[in-house]
């Protein structure tokens, strides 16, 4: 809440009175409101803002050790005592290494992209470079990120994301030859960790501090996610373009309409992660191994996932990525991406009858979206308005046997294109050099 | 020793406007709701607008539903209108969670 006032401009405290969790909760004992209403009266009248003013200027913080390794654990303690950390090591973010991570900007230092929600942090390409240096990425990596952040800040509702109980977190999905030029992975393991294709661990963990450090989301305190998701990198991975069959098109492309071979990010919220066995295990045929599959993918998606309604219209149920050598397959039997996404579509609305043993249907009469609302006369009910709101991916290992379902908390799904400075080329032939010849 | 400099990562905050301020006295004033209807709100703001009834005599404490309610519109500047065109000298804004 403290995080949304400073959000809106003004300093970062308010006049709030809390309660424990409980007396919100359905059939509670709300006395103590009545036993605490002059602490509210108080808010009214003789509350002051203790923060006479804002955070100034960005400081540079010092730290001193008789070793430079006993320098480096003070600078991780400070990081964590001022709640800046993830639990994980961090690379202190000096100045050499801040202006290393810049030269992988295409824009000016002080370029400021926005501010980040709900705390509303104002974020700077340098605010970027800062996060991925403590991150422990590359000047290669920061493209990606700060077309990330563009995204992220550009997506309906960012700061409620932000925030919810559900905990949603960004995926994104990158096209484009610099997936494979910065070493993000889209094969095996995509989803980390990988050292081969270390690009998507230091982007998404850059990211997450932003969100957590500039955007305030701090467990518990700015953000209520309850479970967390596995935050720690977010996701960042990229389309297998090389592998797609031929005539599907790349995510980019068929998403936001940018043209093949764009470097270009695409954001969907995740909420919540679902492997899908797929591959059958006698002696389907071909269409069969096809089709059952289809059907489990189908099934694992028809579920009263009531986070879907945030994207009902413009954004998206979820993110179903299927492997290249599934892909090939299918494709071979006729299937398409439109059918795949027509085939899920259609077959995993949900029978009313399941909606309101759920108590699906009050939750489609509070959404602020009057297509939303208006969906609630549908039965079966679509977990989206279109087949085309399903995202589907084809990324994963050469291996024919799984699925994965991202589900979705995702109001809209923001694409950016990727900007690359002039020394682009100079700064991979480098990374070449620092991490070997690219897989 | 060896010495460590690095950066604040957590960016700069704008502060474009002050809070509103604070009334002097909830006697006679006009006292508003705005209410995102979650979180047992329909039990509370009623309560509270009683409270309000029997400490201050001449207050005058709006219904709770006089201005649009719920999640997805206390936040939109129509509401704000609506909260300035009605005379109130202040708002209780909840519940969050």
């Amino acid at each position: 809440m403290k995080n949304a006032v400073s959000g809106g401009g003004l300093a970062p405290d308010a006049a709030m009175v809390t309660f424990p969790i409980n007396m919100f909760l359905p059939g509670s004992d709300i006395n103590p409101l009545q036993e605490r209403r002059r602490e509210i009266y108080e808010g009214l009248t003789g509350w002051k803002s203790q923060s006479a003013r804002a955070a100034g200027p960005s400081k540079m913080l010092e730290v001193e050790g008789a070793t430079y390794e006993q320098a480096l654990d003070k600078a991780n303690s400070l990081l964590l005592a001022r709640k800046w950390g993830d639990g994980l090591p961090l690379l202190p973010a000096t100045k050499e290494r801040v202006d290393w991570i810049l030269k992988g900007a295409a824009l000016p230092r002080t370029h400021v992209l926005g501010k980040f929600p709900p705390l509303g942090g104002v974020t700077t390409v340098e605010t970027c470079a800062i996060a991925l240096a403590m991150a422990g990425g590359r000047p290669e990596y920061l493209p990606v990120l700060v077309a990330a952040v563009e995204a992220c800040l550009a997506a309906e509702g960012f700061d409620q994301l932000q925030a919810t109980s559900g905990g949603p977190f960004p995926a994104v999905i990158v096209n484009g030859p610099i997936a494979k030029q910065i070493r993000l992975n889209s094969g095996f393991g995509l989803l980390g960790p990988d050292p081969q294709h270390p690009a998507g661990a230091s982007i998404g963990r850059a990211l997450r501090l932003l969100q957590q450090n500039v955007g305030g989301a701090l467990p518990g305190v700015g953000t209520m996610a309850m479970f967390g998701a596995m935050r720690y990198t977010n996701a960042v991975f990229a389309e297998a373009e090389d592998e797609l069959p031929s005539g599907w098109l790349p995510h980019g492309t068929q998403r936001h309409g940018f043209d093949p071979g764009t470097n270009s990010v695409s954001v969907v919220f995740a909420s919540g992660v679902a492997n899908v066995r797929r591959r059958g295990a006698k002696k389907e045929t071909p269409e069969e191994d096809a089709l059952n599959g289809m059907w489990r993918m189908a099934d694992f998606m028809r579920a009263p996932n009531l986070a879907v309604l945030a994207g009902w219209e413009k954004g998206t149920p979820g993110v179903m990525m299927i492997g290249p050598v599934v892909a090939q397959r299918m494709a071979e039997v006729g299937w398409t991406q439109q059918s795949i996404r027509e085939f899920l579509w259609e077959n995993s609305k949900i029978p009313m009858d399941q909606m309101r043993r759920a108590g699906a249907p009050a939750y489609i009469e509070i959404d602020s979206n009057p297509k939303t609302r208006a969906s609630i006369d549908l039965d079966p009910w679509p977990i989206s308005i279109k087949p085309d709101n399903i995202v589907l991916v084809v990324a994963g290992g050469g291996h024919p046997t799984h699925s994965y379902w991202l589900q979705a908390h995702s109001p809209t799904v923001p694409g950016r294109v990727i900007r690359t400075p002039e020394t682009f080329e100079r700064l991979l032939d480098e990374a070449d050099r620092d991490l070997g010849g690219n897989v | 020793m060896v010495k460590l400099e690095f950066h604040d990562p957590s960016g700069v905050l704008e502060v474009t406007q002050p809070h509103a301020p604070r009334l002097a006295s909830l006697e006679g004033k006009r006292i508003g709701f705005v209410s995102n209807e979650q979180w047992q709100a329909y039990r509370m703001l009623p309560l509270l607008k009683e409270s309000l009834e029997a400490d201050f005599p001449g207050v005058t404490v709006l219904p709770v539903d006089a201005f649009p309610q719920g999640n997805a519109v206390i936040g939109e500047e129509e509401v704000a209108r609506l909260v300035k065109i009605s005379g109130v000298d202040a708002v209780i804004v909840g519940n969050a969670a």
